[in-house]
């Protein structure tokens, strides 16, 4: 007899563990792919931020308070310590264009139930010492957080695997089966498993699994650059980023015209401090395809940029960098929900930079779907549909 | 022989590594992923080959690959990257 799985999902991240952990909770039998390792990708080379003040107001911003909510669970629920603590947020503003810029930014979020206000620098350096005098304050969020992305996917596993998934690393999806329309089996590595629901959370790798059902996704892989510091003591307030982070991340057009190299590598701060001491030190976005090395160009242009914001940084040893490639979508949105073309195929990629605040809503919302044959949330604007012309 | 340290930046026993390996880390990068081991001050320098022998009761010595070296080979002051010369 053929081995068979009840649900297939592909992809070893935060995203497809958090699915096959909010599956087998619900008692579904999951069998989850994994090429290589669990966090082995991009959910094992990015920072510790949940950061709600950098998401969209709407839908966007909505999912992440959700997202926000179901944290607090996960780690009272979860049999290991994720390293969650809400910390709270902050995003510095330099000059008046980027305080006109935040101040609508905060109001639409404020609008979308976000407890977010505006500093002057007199309070803002209360709250994180260090900050360069030449800022004009920023923005304050208390509901901003930080967890440890690689504890979380090895944690979503392990329990997942304890209440009967079944994980599968180093067995990559070949191929996937469809027959009058629906799914029908996967290969995975040299076996063929019959299911007739398969979960597309391969991130980057996304766009190479639709191809196997005939459809393509717009997901592209987008290079973020972090810097690793030596453990110091406890120096960051919590998430501290630029307001170029956000024009970097939703505004580039704000940015046309200077054509200098932090707008070339959409370099933005985002500095955080992990439990043990390191600070984290990023970033950057920029297309190079999934080349994943790091550059002097740009860990050069994120210190730059990081220690104008925060001049003290520049005393503290660099011990390292990385880089990860964040599953950037045209529209900033993940795509989540069934397919039209393809019965019992359903996406969860394409979270950019966000798939770790996002990893806890995205698991309920396709395990509802999965379970319930709905969700809660409207998951139109969020369908692969949108980007068909 | 459990409590010794492999990773004495991180301070990570022996112990946990054999954990690590139980629970699926078939890489010298999993192993670091799943419990901190070579991402201290030394980046690895000393438990490197200590985990390699350990990785290799259960997988081909041949087929461990050494973990992605990245920039700076040796920890430096982020002041003295800024100064550096451009070229």
């Amino acid at each position: 007899m053929k081995k068979n799985a009840e649900i297939i999902v592909i992809g070893g991240g935060v995203i497809g563990t958090s699915i096959a952990y909010h599956l087998a909770k619900r008692g579904r039998r999951v069998t989850l792919l994994e090429k290589d390792d669990l966090a082995s990708g991009s959910s094992g080379a990015c920072d510790i931020d949940i950061i709600l003040q950098s998401k969209n107001p709407g839908i966007h911003l909505q999912l992440a308070m959700k997202s926000a909510e179901l944290y607090k669970e996960l780690a009272r629920e979860l049999d290991c310590d994720i390293e969650y603590e809400n910390t709270g947020g902050m995003i510095l503003i330099e000059d008046e264009k980027q305080m006109g810029a935040m101040r609508e930014f905060v109001s639409r979020q404020k609008a979308t139930g976000l407890e977010v206000e505006l500093l002057d620098f007199k309070e803002a350096s209360k709250l994180q010492r260090g900050l360069s005098p030449h800022l004009l304050g920023a923005t304050y969020s208390s509901m901003d957080a930080h967890v440890n992305p690689m504890r979380l996917c090895f944690a979503f596993a392990r329990a997942a695997r304890q209440m009967g998934a079944e994980i599968l690393t180093g067995t990559p999806a070949v191929d996937i089966r469809v027959k009058g329309g629906r799914v029908k089996s996967v290969l995975a590595g040299s076996e063929e498993i019959e299911t007739d629901t398969v979960i597309n959370a391969a991130g980057v790798y996304a766009p190479a699994i639709c191809k196997m059902v005939g459809l393509s996704a717009p997901i592209k892989p987008r290079r973020g650059q972090i810097i690793v510091t030596e453990p110091v003591p406890r120096f960051v307030m919590g998430d501290v980023l630029s307001a170029r982070y956000i024009a970097a991340k939703y505004n580039p057009r704000l940015l046309e015209g200077s054509d200098d190299l932090e707008t070339r590598l959409g370099v933005g701060l985002s500095l955080s401090q992990t439990r043990n001491g390191n600070l984290l030190i990023g970033g950057c976005r920029e297309f190079a395809g999934y080349d994943k090395k790091t550059t002097y160009e740009a860990l050069k242009a994120i210190l730059t940029h990081a220690t104008r914001h925060v001049p003290l940084l520049r005393g503290i040893h660099v011990i390292r960098s990385f880089a990860g490639l964040r599953p950037y979508t045209p529209d900033g949105l993940p795509i989540l929900g069934p397919v039209r073309e393809v019965e019992g195929f359903i996406m969860a990629a394409g979270h950019e930079g966000d798939g770790i605040a996002l990893s806890p809503i995205t698991g309920k919302i396709i395990s509802d779907l999965v379970v319930d044959g709905k969700s809660d949330i409207d998951l139109k604007p969020l369908g692969l549909e949108r980007f068909a012309v | 022989m459990k409590d010794e340290y492999i990773c004495r930046c991180e301070e990570v026993t022996r112990q946990e590594i054999e954990e690590a390996i139980a629970d699926g880390a078939t890489t010298i990068s999993g192993i670091k992923r799943r419990t901190r081991a070579g991402m201290g001050l030394c980046q690895g320098r000393t438990c490197r080959r200590l985990i390699t022998q350990m990785l290799s009761k259960v997988k081909d010595a041949a087929e461990i690959t050494p973990p992605t070296s990245r920039p700076p080979v040796r920890a430096i002051k982020i002041g003295e990257i800024l100064e550096g010369e451009d070229d």
